[in-house]
């Protein structure tokens, strides 16, 4: 575990895309998860942006999101699926291998497990010849995958090499899901892990988590759960999690800030998950000769 | 009646496309020439030029090889440069149309349609990288060649093969890791079957082969290793595979007509197989023993 494992997702960061780019790059990450507007929002074309994602010497943690996918028949179902196409294209351009697909909100799609199971496999199977994974996330606000352990099921359900689970961190917390959860899920299967904190010691209602969720979310270490989420990150370990981790901080204050400073607070808080949450997982290298040492 | 798989549950069809062997392999290149050059050396012959693009169909047995050199007009396709690069399969099926539709249910990409009037619209899929899988279906009375391509006149339009050459699978690299996506796109798309390690054939140990649902063709998956673990992605197809009951005999004969073989301590003829050396900036095929009687590996 180390200070690369983390990343920052470029929603987290107000400006231009090339200065969040940068602000990222100079605080010392090096990869970003990119959001398919932050592209297409581009104000001179959505190739002189897919050329400042690749001109920025960041990888791409992978590209945001695709909502509202599984689920729909006929006319709908083809809308998607073009949806869908776009955004692999546009994930390929941008050298990304993974793209996040967030569980559908809407009252139209079917609730079937069998037939959300065989579109994520469709899904899947779109991105498989670019080299893509899709990383399914459970929301709250969905009516048949609200939480990760349910991602999970649909996951082995459809059963593709390419299709995994993402996890929000906050949606964890929020909910106040039992942390031995994490064990039902394969480590492998997890492409994708988002972290953030929040300001509010409980969640009561779904106001409250909405708003939470979408305005005041801050960075690992700064919020009042550092603990949850510190025991949340040390599960992950224990259970075998090696993949990436993003911070997913949507903080309307912070795009009101210089995206250099929100940055720093982006790196203080990969500094303190790296250095004092995870330490225990880090061998030391000097006790470790010292271990060796020792007559036993 | 209700459909029967409503109330019970029916395993598809080992062979749900009802795939039969390969119609064409295709290669693009802007400098069609050299390659017909190096095709001629490897026994095929040109027989037919496409009635409205630059495309050139070469054949030697049951064998066809189409050469094309025209520009591309399709995104995620090979553009015509001057080393040549396998840019096509084509798949002889039951029923292309219903083949075509299965694969975009299952979420394959399609190419959108390019055929002038009056010629052959085959339906087609993005495959490995730039590459592209066609499905055809006329294969028996009359093909695809007798309606788009003219033949060139005085030409036996059927030359036999070398040693019974005939092909016999496609060599495919893969990016580190992708073995088990690219066995789950053939295994769904076509029915193809991962076959056991110790079943080899030829000289090329290296890979994971998939065997198609017609026992007459393989595909095989080659991951990356060594420092190019480390590259950038890269995946194509990278060599055909040619079957023949005799590798010597076939071997002698090109030798002859000046095909050179790779000779070193690991990859040498042998009555099992033949690699031969890269030309025109990576051109390769292999030679693989195989009795096309008894070839297939059977579960």
């Amino acid at each position: 575990m180390n200070f690369n494992d983390f990343g920052i997702d470029s929603a987290s960061l107000a400006g231009s895309l090339e200065n969040r780019l940068q602000a990222a790059r100079k605080a010392g990450f090096s990869h970003v998860m990119i959001s398919a507007a932050d592209i297409v929002g581009h104000p001179v074309s959505t190739s002189a942006g897919v050329d400042a994602i690749l001109k920025s010497g960041l990888r791409v943690t992978g590209l945001e999101a695709l909502r509202d996918f599984e689920g729909l028949t006929g006319k709908m179902h083809e809308y998607k699926v073009d949806v869908a196409k776009s955004m692999l294209t546009l994930c390929h351009r941008i050298g990304g291998r993974l793209l996040l697909t967030e569980a559908s909100a809407s009252v139209h799609a079917m609730v079937d497990p069998d037939k959300i199971a065989a579109d994520l496999r469709k899904l899947a199977f779109l991105a498989l010849p670019m080299g893509i994974r899709i990383a399914f996330k459970g929301l709250s606000t969905s009516r048949t995958v609200k939480n990760f352990a349910q991602a999970s099921e649909v996951v082995a359900l459809a059963n593709c090499p390419n299709l995994g689970v993402a996890i929000d961190a906050f949606d964890v917390i929020s909910a106040e899901v039992p942390l031995d959860d994490l064990e039902t899920v394969f480590a492998q299967q997890i492409y994708l892990v988002q972290l953030s904190d929040f300001m509010l010691q409980e969640v009561r209602s779904s106001e409250d988590e909405v708003s939470s969720a979408s305005h005041f979310r801050v960075f690992p270490g700064e919020g009042a759960h550092s603990d949850q989420l510190s025991k949340f990150v040390l599960k992950l370990e224990e259970i075998g999690y090696f993949g990436d981790y993003s911070f997913d901080v949507y903080n309307s204050d912070y795009l009101q800030m210089p995206s250099e400073a929100i940055a720093l607070r982006a790196r203080r808080a990969a500094d303190w998950l790296g250095e004092t949450v995870l330490r225990r997982t880090l061998p030391v290298p000097n006790m470790e000769r010292l271990r060796a040492l020792r007559p036993c | 009646m209700s459909n029967v798989t409503d109330r019970e549950s029916v395993p598809e069809s080992p062979n749900p496309i009802g795939m039969d062997g390969i119609e064409f392999i295709e290669f693009t290149t802007s400098k069609p020439q050299a390659l017909g050059g190096v095709l001629e050396r490897m026994g095929f012959r040109p027989v037919a030029r496409h009635r409205s693009r630059e495309v050139e169909l070469y054949r030697q047995g049951t064998m066809n090889v189409v050469v094309n050199s025209q520009p591309t007009d399709i995104p995620r396709t090979v553009v015509p440069v001057e080393r040549p690069i396998i840019s096509a399969i084509a798949l002889r099926v039951r029923d292309a149309d219903a083949a075509f539709r299965r694969a975009l249910d299952l979420g394959a990409w399609e190419i959108p349609p390019r055929a002038q009037a009056l010629e052959l619209n085959i339906p087609g899929i993005h495959g490995v990288g730039e590459s592209l899988i066609y499905f055809v279906d006329r294969y028996d009375e009359f093909s695809i060649f007798d309606i788009d391509f003219r033949a060139i006149p005085g030409v036996d339009p059927n030359p036999p093969a070398i040693a019974d050459l005939n092909f016999f699978g496609i060599v495919q690299y893969v990016g580190l890791e992708r073995t088990d996506d690219w066995t789950e796109f053939y295994v769904q798309l076509f029915g193809f079957t991962p076959i056991p390690d110790d079943v080899r054939f030829g000289i090329m140990p290296k890979g994971l082969l998939l065997q198609s649902p017609c026992r007459k063709f393989f595909l095989q998956l080659i991951e990356p290793d060594g420092a190019a673990q480390y590259a950038p992605m890269e995946e194509h197809l990278q060599r055909i595979g040619f079957g023949t009951p005799d590798v010597l005999a076939a071997t002698a004969e090109f030798e002859k007509r000046g095909i050179e073989f790779v000779s070193t301590d690991k990859v040498h003829t042998s009555e099992r197989g033949a690699l031969t050396k890269a030309v025109l900036g990576g051109v390769m095929f292999e030679l693989v023993h195989a009795d096309p009687n008894s070839r297939m590996w059977r579960p």
